[in-house]
């Protein structure tokens, strides 16, 4: 069926007419991108074999929670430490059993960097590449194509919201109707809020991190765990689980002297220097009174 | 349910992966006021639970021995934990922790008088009122002796434990921290005591600092503390035996070795 | 009996707890050596509780840690380790003698409990900004973030090469 246009109709289509199309393009397109986003959201059937530290590090925190678990774990072995110009300082030969991460920071570090600038160190960067395609083979992050993809139809549907308000604009100077257009665009632009943000990992990569975290309660930061008897793998599995707090724990001096950035849980951006609430014990109650002493001469 | 039997390890947070890793563990004392009464358990504790480990409540602030009543919502707290984690039976001190409105801060000895044991069998007895299960009560270390003590240490221990029934947590690191402080002999002690009334014992390490040795939780178990082990366990064994560690915590393999030492000194399966 | 009052059990009590931690007189009978030795391991088992409430205050103060603590509490019975902690915390920062991290640590748990020096400190339910050292956190709906850190002494031109002493204060003592 054919409307003629009538007089006045912005662009010289009718109202009716483009909402029609406007609507199914837009469906379509939205349909397109959510299948995408599931497809590659959802992710690999799991893994080759379990997950590092280091790699949990990186799903949980990009590269530079991977470099703290790698610094988590080569200081709880007693491979490096900081001197007093807050620069890194190795303490001894690289102990054997190193991710090729862990031998390209103990490399920096006899190079004397900074903690801050490992992520920039050549060798440094190799390794966090291949940590982060070992993810992305397995299913557990997207790789940049992979999320090119999906952004790629969001910004058709952004570009459909801008025409849409074009539209609308011209209607409104023309002096037509724009009630229906208007709620389409409402529609749309939630749309768009919505699929925006692409994030890095799948639903299965989240998925190895709930569980990860559930095996390893013991070493939130707030349990006070004993890093001498989890050893330097348990560093490591701290750190990359419950982010810099927990190397905070390990090692304050170290920290503090390396300027290592406080964060409760990894983030990816590596800017913030927000704490979460209280040290050790944040709420008085059972803190305040319960010592761990049941022997008499327990004052000594 | 029956008490608590073989090697056990105090449970704490802190440690609380590495003992959920040891197979052979059938038992843990965890101290009463850092479980709560509602609400969900320690995580690990729940775990042990499901895996049907024992699980002792350990009071450290009652203060059973104090002059004054116990304080009925301590009894009562401690009771609950009994119930949540189904324990055979609690445990707590003869001592008190607290006098004149202040806290000590830790455990500190009584003067061995009659009003004393009496002191303390009154507030056993009302503790015995309001808990589930039978208690268990531990002679402490002390590094201060009071003056004019009427009685000795082996029959004051006796007559309470006689008057109020309850069981004997017997702590040879106490025991030992004890004797060698003063120059005694501890089997001296260990002969005298009602060795078939312990329902299980502690042992823990200690150090020697400012010519006293203090029983610190913290330190690795001295050679002659695992000897004295060896002792009690020729004359009679106890059921259990518990390490007791309660900071600076060692590596893994030191903990599993020493766990391991106290197995054999006592002649109980391994649990590592 | 004879006519002599003999103090009773509570009273007897009482004194010793005194004499162990407020600085009262030793009552009559104890011998001295062990009575101290009892005293200084009480404030040493303090100390370590404290730090592991307030492990940044005691991790920057280090070794210093327990001879600071022991000469601020010595004589000043306990009200449980978060508050032995803040009062002496508050203490220091009077003072000027916060170490960075340990100024942060402050500001953070001012921002977000309310602790009037006489009770159990409580959860504070509005917003609230604390500052410590030069140090400044805020707290909102009870997230706490940490504006601005402490100020830190500048750190000493460095040396070329390996073998310098490790300076974190904290020797590596986790094997592996």
């Amino acid at each position: 069926m054919i409307v003629h246009a009538a007089s006045g109709d912005t662009w010289g289509i009718s109202g009716p007419t483009f909402l029609r199309f406007y609507l199914v393009a837009n469906a379509v397109v939205v349909a397109v991108a959510v299948y995408h986003r599931v497809r590659l959201l959802t992710g690999a059937n799991a893994a080759a074999g379990p997950l590092g530290a280091q790699q949990l590090a990186y799903l949980n925190g990009g590269p530079a929670l991977a470099v703290h678990a790698a610094l988590g774990g080569l200081r709880g072995s007693g491979a490096i430490g900081v001197g007093p110009d807050r620069r890194l300082l190795t303490t001894g030969p690289a102990p054997t059993g190193l991710t090729a991460l862990d031998q390209a920071i103990h490399w920096a570090a006899h190079q004397r960097s900074r903690a801050r600038d490992l992520p920039g160190e050549q060798r440094v960067r190799d390794a966090l590449d291949q940590l982060r395609t070992d993810l992305e083979q397995r299913g557990l992050l997207l790789s940049p194509a992979q999320r090119a993809v999906v952004r790629r139809w969001t910004r058709v549907l952004a570009a459909l919201l801008v025409l849409g308000v074009v539209r609308l604009f011209a209607g409104l100077t023309n002096g037509r109707p724009v009630g229906y257009l208007l709620l389409t665009l409402f529609g749309v632009l939630a749309a768009v809020l919505l699929l925006w943000r692409v994030p890095q990992t799948t639903r299965a990569g989240r998925g190895v991190l709930r569980d990860q975290r559930r095996a390893h309660t013991h070493l939130d930061p707030g349990s006070s765990p004993a890093y001498a008897t989890y050893g330097a793998a348990g560093a490591a599995m701290g750190v990359a689980l419950y982010g810099t707090a927990s190397l905070w724990a390990l090692d304050p001096g170290f920290a503090e002297q390396a300027e290592v950035q406080r964060q409760a849980l990894g983030g990816w951006s590596s800017g913030s220097s927000g704490t979460s609430g209280g040290g050790g014990c944040g709420g008085g109650s059972s803190c305040g009174g319960g010592g761990g002493c049941g022997g008499g001469g327990c004052g000594g | 349910m029956t008490g608590p039997s073989g090697i056990g390890i105090g449970w704490r947070p802190e440690i609380a992966g590495f003992v959920a890793e040891l197979p052979g563990l059938r038992f843990v004392e965890v101290v009463a006021e850092s479980v709560p009464a509602s609400g969900p358990l320690p995580s690990g504790l729940a775990q042990l639970r499901d895996r049907a480990v024992t699980v002792v409540p350990h009071g450290v602030r009652l203060s059973l021995g104090g002059a004054e009543p116990v304080d009925p919502a301590r009894v009562a707290h401690l009771a609950a934990v009994a119930q949540r984690v189904d324990a055979p039976l609690v445990s707590e001190h003869i001592a008190f922790v607290r006098a004149g409105g202040l806290e000590a801060g830790h455990l500190l000895p009584l003067p061995r008088s009659r009003e004393a044991v009496d002191a303390v069998c009154a507030n056993v007895a009302r503790a015995q009122a309001e808990l589930p299960v039978p208690i268990a009560l531990e002679p402490i270390a002390a590094l201060v002796d009071w003056p004019d003590d009427e009685l000795d240490e082996a029959d004051f221990l006796t007559e309470i434990l006689d008057r109020t029934g309850a069981l004997l947590l017997l702590d040879v690191a106490n025991v030992y921290a004890n004797a060698r402080n003063r120059g005694t002999d501890p089997l001296a002690l260990l002969d005298r005591l009602p060795l078939d009334r312990v329902g299980y014992a502690h042992v823990a390490g200690g150090a020697e600092h400012g010519g006293y040795y203090h029983d610190t939780h913290t330190d690795p178990i001295p050679p002659a503390v695992l000897d004295l082990v060896g002792a009690l366990c020729a004359r009679h064994r106890p059921p259990a035996l518990l390490l007791e560690r309660d900071g600076d915590y060692p590596p893994a393999a030191e903990l599993r070795a020493e766990l391991d030492a106290l197995a054999t000194a006592a002649g109980l399966p391994a649990v590592t | 009996m004879t006519g002599d009052h003999r103090p009773g059990l509570a009273e007897r009590q009482a004194e010793l707890v005194a004499a162990l931690v407020a600085g009262g007189t030793p009552p009559a009978g104890f011998a001295p050596g062990p009575l101290a030795a009892a005293r200084a391991a009480l404030l040493r088992k303090r100390a370590g509780e404290v730090a592991r409430h307030w492990p940044l205050l005691a991790a920057g103060l280090g070794t210093a840690w327990p001879t600071t603590f022991v000469r601020w509490a010595s004589g000043r019975p306990t009200s449980g380790s978060l508050r032995d902690g803040w009062d002496l915390a508050r203490t220091m920062r009077e003072r000027g003698t916060l170490p960075p991290a340990g100024a942060e640590e402050l500001a953070v748990r001012e921002a977000g409990l309310r602790y009037d020096g006489r009770a159990t400190p409580r959860p504070r339910r509005l917003p609230a900004v604390a500052r410590a050292g030069g140090a400044v956190a805020v707290q909102i709906a009870g997230r706490v973030r940490l504006l601005r850190p402490a100020r830190r002494p500048p750190a000493p031109p460095g040396g070329v090469g390996g073998d310098l002493p490790d300076a974190a204060g904290s020797a590596p003592w986790i094997s592996d």
